[in-house]
């Protein structure tokens, strides 16, 4: 008997799951970031690593529907593979369902949690988790686990309550310490190995500013 | 005494071991050059390496400013080796072609004429340098190009093009007071030592040894700061993100110290010995 109860609610389950619908309110945050076509805007790039020290970089980013967020600078510029997407595009490319997590402070915003979980083996996500301020129809903060990549968590403020996109951007993720090709670059480079073993991989974070922004809706 | 500076100068330029000098310079710097074009890709990406997982590069590092610190990182050993040699036969092949007899027989003071070696020492040692920093910036940029420079020094340190620019001139003034220091002990090995081989072999042991005694730490303050091996790498402290000027020019006045008392040493050697080759 035990065991019939336990298929039946696998069964239950599964067809529960099965027929799990996306997010009310993450698709009017889709609809509001699907209407932007295109925008153009300044940025400035600070990276908080603890073994770079890298000064303030400025570039411009330039976002296309249907396209991925290019950015371009006259420096050298070290960009964060998840965090650009301030559109989400990325994550809502490929089918996926989206499971309600209740809801949770971030930065003194009641923010509803849900997390997406892609249906496609294409997506190069394995599960997502947003934190969505409904009232004002926008991302605060997302942490994606990717499936090669690490977890990136991305932190978003705003300017005021009415813009769709960030003003700045917060990207943190793990990051492992450098390789040294000695001969390379001088034999003065002193390497303490052991230290380097022990620390293994490090939180790093890149902090985006986005200035003069441009929407095309 | 100007006279005998000019006298001096005229033997370098007349003397073919001045042109393997400058010869053996710029082969340096093609090695470097050609092995970075050919690798230099290869190896910021390994370097590079780990942080690929988490970010994507714009830019390029392989650039003139990266040539130019990879040429100045022969300030460690090849120059100094090669100033070694080239100064210490300064004196060598005076004792050797018995022309320094021929020398002290004329009206010149034993103090201006071994004065006058190191004044002249110091000149070409400069010259040295003038030339290495001249011909690498003007053979890195004419090839590669700017960009910004990465050093691995303390983490990993990215300067802006301009800032690397001017670090790297301070970088090359700062090395040649430690090519000095190299220059002027090796004629003072020279005085003692008289013959070119010895001094050759003890030159190049001299240079090994503060190369290898840099690294090693004495377990003592005072030596750490003070002993002369611990002098020579301040032009290295030019990229770290925030220069520390007090150590610099802590280091460099302390090294210009050891080059006078190692030049007075040469000096009151060469004047209590008589003339004999």
């Amino acid at each position: 008997m035990k065991r019939l109860s336990f298929i039946f609610i696998f069964f239950i389950s599964l067809n529960f799951i099965s027929g799990q619908e996306i997010d009310n309110d993450l698709l009017q945050i889709k609809k509001r970031m699907d209407s932007i076509k295109s925008f153009n805007a300044n940025i400035e790039l600070d990276v908080d690593i603890s073994f770079i020290n890298m000064p303030t970089k400025y570039g411009k980013v330039r976002y296309k529907q249907g396209e991925s967020t290019k950015v371009t600078s006259d420096d050298f510029i070290m960009l964060p593979k998840r965090g650009l997407d301030l559109t989400l595009n990325e994550i809502f490319r490929h089918p996926f369902i989206t499971v309600n997590r209740g809801e949770e402070y971030h930065k003194d915003v009641l923010c509803k949690v849900i997390n997406i979980i892609p249906t496609s083996s294409k997506a190069n996500f394995s599960i997502a988790t947003l934190f969505m301020d409904v009232r004002a129809k926008r991302i605060l903060k997302s942490e994606i686990s990717t499936k090669t990549e690490g977890v990136f968590t991305t932190s978003m403020d705003y300017k005021n309550y009415m813009d769709a996109l960030p003003g700045a951007v917060e990207v943190q993720f793990a990051v492992n310490s450098v390789k040294i090709p000695l001969r390379f670059l001088g034999k003065e480079t002193e390497v303490d190995r052991n230290a380097i073993k022990k620390e293994g991989s490090k939180t790093g974070k890149i902090f985006l500013t986005l200035s003069e922004v441009q929407i095309v809706k | 005494m100007i006279s005998l500076i000019r006298s001096e100068i005229y033997k370098i330029r007349k003397q073919s071991k001045t042109l393997y000098a400058l010869a053996a310079i710029l082969i340096i710097e093609g090695f470097v050059i050609v092995s970075a074009y050919y690798q230099g890709t290869g190896i910021i990406d390994l370097l590079l390496a780990n942080l690929k997982d988490s970010f994507e590069f714009k830019g390029n590092l392989l650039n003139g400013n990266l040539i130019i610190y990879l040429i100045l990182n022969s300030l460690w050993f090849h120059i100094p080796l090669i100033l070694m040699i080239i100064i210490s036969g300064f004196l060598t092949s005076e004792y050797k072609d018995r022309t320094l007899e021929t020398v002290m027989l004329q009206p010149v003071s034993k103090l201006n004429f071994i004065l006058s070696k190191y004044v002249v020492s110091i000149i070409f040692t400069l010259l040295i340098v003038l030339l290495l920093a001249v011909s690498t910036f003007l053979v890195s940029y004419w090839i590669f190009g700017k960009g910004d420079l990465v050093v691995y020094l303390d983490g990993l340190n990215f300067f802006e093009s301009e800032e690397a620019f001017y670090r790297l001139i301070y970088a090359f003034i700062s090395g040649a007071n430690s090519m000095i220091f190299f220059s002027v002990v090796s004629l003072t090995l020279a005085v003692i030592l008289k013959d070119a081989t010895k001094t050759w072999i003890v030159s190049a042991i001299f240079l090994i040894c503060s190369n290898l005694l840099l690294k090693i730490d004495f377990q003592n303050e005072f030596l750490n700061e003070l002993f002369f091996s611990k002098l020579t790498d301040s032009w290295q402290y030019f990229f770290y993100y925030k220069i520390p000027y007090s150590t610099i020019y802590f280091k460099n006045l302390m090294l210009f110290g050891y080059t006078l008392i190692t030049m007075i040493i040469g000096i009151i050697i060469f004047k209590r010995r008589d003339i004999q080759v």
